[in-house]
């Protein structure tokens, strides 16, 4: 392995990633515009729970109900108190029926209409279902059969709130990482489209420095900005050396899909059309974070699950190594599969 | 006796089902300027990249300097100099930067990128960017490229082609300059002229064989046909068009005949080209 070419090689793709004045601009743009993001985005949780109410009927134990950390906003309406979830006001919206006494009294059983939006966690939906069956109970002295069903995904965070731009920040890093996957692959793409590796090829530099050039390349650009991110939102906070080697290895496997793509991408627009689905898909576990409960367990066969996760539970609840091993381990796996599937297929169209 | 700089032994290559080159042989002594003629498709590219060892030989064998092309491919390539048919050069970077970074990847401790541009006739223009360039342009720094290692074999595809008549006088002058100092050339061309007038021997393939291989006098003595070309005064005032073939037992005869019969208006003689012996070799022409 001659390092003096590597090192001249890796010299030239910098120099050239950032000649092109799209991806420069949009390597920096995106970047301080994480930043804003980060920082805009609420930095505390509001741990109150804020219930509205519609009772057509006076019932003292349900309308003056004001607990710590519980908040009960009597409304005049239904369509009012519809209104109140739709628009965030209400984590979620209670509606007793008018006959509620009546039906108590002679044995029936009343419905209560619990309004949720979707986003809701179910978690949430249950303590919610909980507390009415409790405030039924002290105004009738009756259980109220209410029907809910549980189901929590991912790590149980009932009890630890996270503040919103936290729970964004393995989002964010990702969508670093994968600017930059599309910045190589094009690199990559590029020197195939216009011949130049043919010219590098015939110098007296063999195809194993030429990938060792361009994973160097690929990874750097990509490690050394997330790991300028995680410094700016204070992320190294959980677990230092934690985060950084699960940013390398994220750097590592954004380069392998980068290889991937470039070995069937023949210009920028191809490259931009299997660059999005690769997107969208990596992106997918983020969401797990931002919505608790929105996914289901099918996202574990994707990669950059490990990378979420690993981020967020060492970031946001200071997990150590004896509780995400497994993940990371299993994230090497997957960075070394996909880089050699992607440096074998990129070499089969180099050649 | 010169040594022999390129050998190729039964050297074959295959796509798939095609025989690109069908176990071809010949050799290319030192400071030799060996031309490579063929129409496309013919193999002239899939020889080439095997040679400076772009593509690994599906049988036989090639070695350059002695050295098995295929077992010591970067020694050989650290002793070679390519210039591709199409243009590949780094086209964001200025050609300074083009030359720099290559003559990095030689291991050039010391090199000066503006003699070499002058050299090919850019001087002054090593700071621009390369897509700032005309094709003729980036042609010539295609050529200073690849000779910037001062290259022991220079491989040159196809270096004229579709150049004004200027940019290709002056590469043509650089592969003369070139062999003066003692490279090897081995140029892949379709251009019958420019081959005539460069090679010291040309090789003729057609459908991955080597169909003809010697020096353009000794081809066209043993393939071609000298001729003397006429052009008469028709009876209805017109020119008419006479030829009459040389060498043969029955020309003094015609030639007396021609004179004393018809009125000759202008008179030629005529070497059969590299093209003409192409044609009646392979019976295509080399497009």
């Amino acid at each position: 392995m001659n390092w003096r070419i590597i090192g001249t090689l890796v010299a030239k793709d910098f120099s050239l990633f950032f000649r092109n004045k799209l991806f420069a601009a949009l390597t920096a743009l995106a970047f301080v515009f994480y930043i804003i993001i980060y920082f805009v985005m609420p930095g505390t949780v509001n741990e109150n729970l804020e219930i509205g109410l519609y009772s057509p009927v006076a019932l003292p134990a349900f309308t003056e109900m004001q607990e710590e950390g519980l908040e009960v906003e009597t409304v005049a309406s239904e369509a009012a108190l519809k209104e109140g979830v739709i628009e965030g006001r209400y984590l979620a919206g209670v509606s007793l029926p008018a006959d509620m006494m009546e039906k108590m009294a002679s044995q029936q059983k009343p419905t209560i209409i619990l309004y949720f939006t979707p986003d809701v966690p179910q978690e949430m939906k249950d303590t919610v279902a909980l507390i009415i069956r409790e405030l039924a109970y002290l105004q009738t002295g009756q259980p109220l059969n209410i029907e809910a069903t549980e189901e929590i995904l991912g790590p149980d965070m009932s009890g630890t709130p996270i503040p919103p731009r936290d729970r964004l920040r393995p989002l964010l890093a990702i969508m670093i990482l994968m600017v930059e996957m599309m910045g190589l692959a094009n690199l990559l793409s590029e020197e195939m489209e216009r011949g130049t590796v043919h010219a590098l090829l015939v110098t007296p530099m063999s195809i194993k420095e030429l990938f060792v050039a361009k994973g160097i390349t690929g990874t750097g650009l990509a490690f050394g900005q997330a790991v300028l991110f995680m410094l700016l939102v204070g992320g190294f906070g959980g677990g230092p050396l934690i985060i950084l080697i699960t940013l390398l290895l994220g750097a590592v496997l954004v380069t392998g899909v980068a290889f991937l793509i470039s070995s069937v991408s023949k210009d920028f627009m191809s490259v931009l059309a299997w660059s999005i689905p690769a997107f969208i898909i990596l992106m997918v576990p983020s969401f797990s974070i931002l919505f608790p409960g929105a996914i289901t367990n099918w996202i574990k066969i994707l990669p950059s699950y490990y990378l979420v996760d690993i981020v967020h539970r060492v970031a946001n609840f200071g997990s150590g190594w004896g509780d995400i091993w497994l993940n990371l381990l299993i994230l090497l796996g997957f960075c070394v599969v996909i880089t050699w599937i992607g440096i074998y297929v990129l070499r089969r169209r180099v050649r | 006796m010169a040594r022999d700089a390129i050998v190729a032994e039964d050297l074959t290559y295959r796509y798939g089902e095609l025989i690109a080159v069908d176990h071809i042989s010949f050799n290319v002594a030192e400071s030799e300027i060996m031309g490579f003629l063929g129409p496309n498709g013919a193999g002239k590219t899939t020889t080439f990249k095997m040679l400076t060892g772009q593509l690994k030989p599906k049988g036989g064998q090639a070695r350059l300097l002695g050295m098995d092309v295929t077992k010591n491919v970067e020694k050989v390539q650290g002793e070679i100099g390519v210039c591709f048919e199409t243009t590949n050069l780094y086209e964001q970077m200025s050609a300074l930067e083009n030359l720099n970074l290559f003559a990095r990847l030689f291991g050039m401790r010391s090199f000066d990128g503006n003699a070499l541009l002058e050299r090919v006739g850019l001087p002054g223009r090593g700071k621009d960017r390369v897509e700032t360039y005309s094709k003729g342009m980036k042609q010539r720094l295609m050529v200073a490229r690849s000779i910037l290692n001062s290259p022991r074999v220079l491989f040159l595809d196809e270096p004229t082609n579709g150049l004004d008549p200027t940019s290709s006088e002056k590469i043509r002058n650089i592969i003369l300059e070139e062999r003066e100092r003692g490279a090897t050339v081995f140029l892949t061309t379709h251009d019958m002229l420019e081959a005539d007038k460069l090679s010291d021997r040309v090789a003729f393939m057609n459908q991955g064989k080597i169909v003809a291989l010697d020096t353009p006098h000794q081809l066209k003595q043993q393939h071609g046909k000298r001729a003397l070309k006429a052009k008469v005064a028709g009876d209805d005032g017109g020119l008419e068009d006479r030829e009459i073939t040389l060498d043969t037992p029955e020309t003094p005869e015609a030639v007396r005949k021609l004179f004393s019969q018809e009125k000759v208006v202008t008179i030629h003689s005529e070497e059969a080209t590299l093209e003409d012996i192409f044609i009646s070799l392979t019976g295509r022409g080399l497009v």
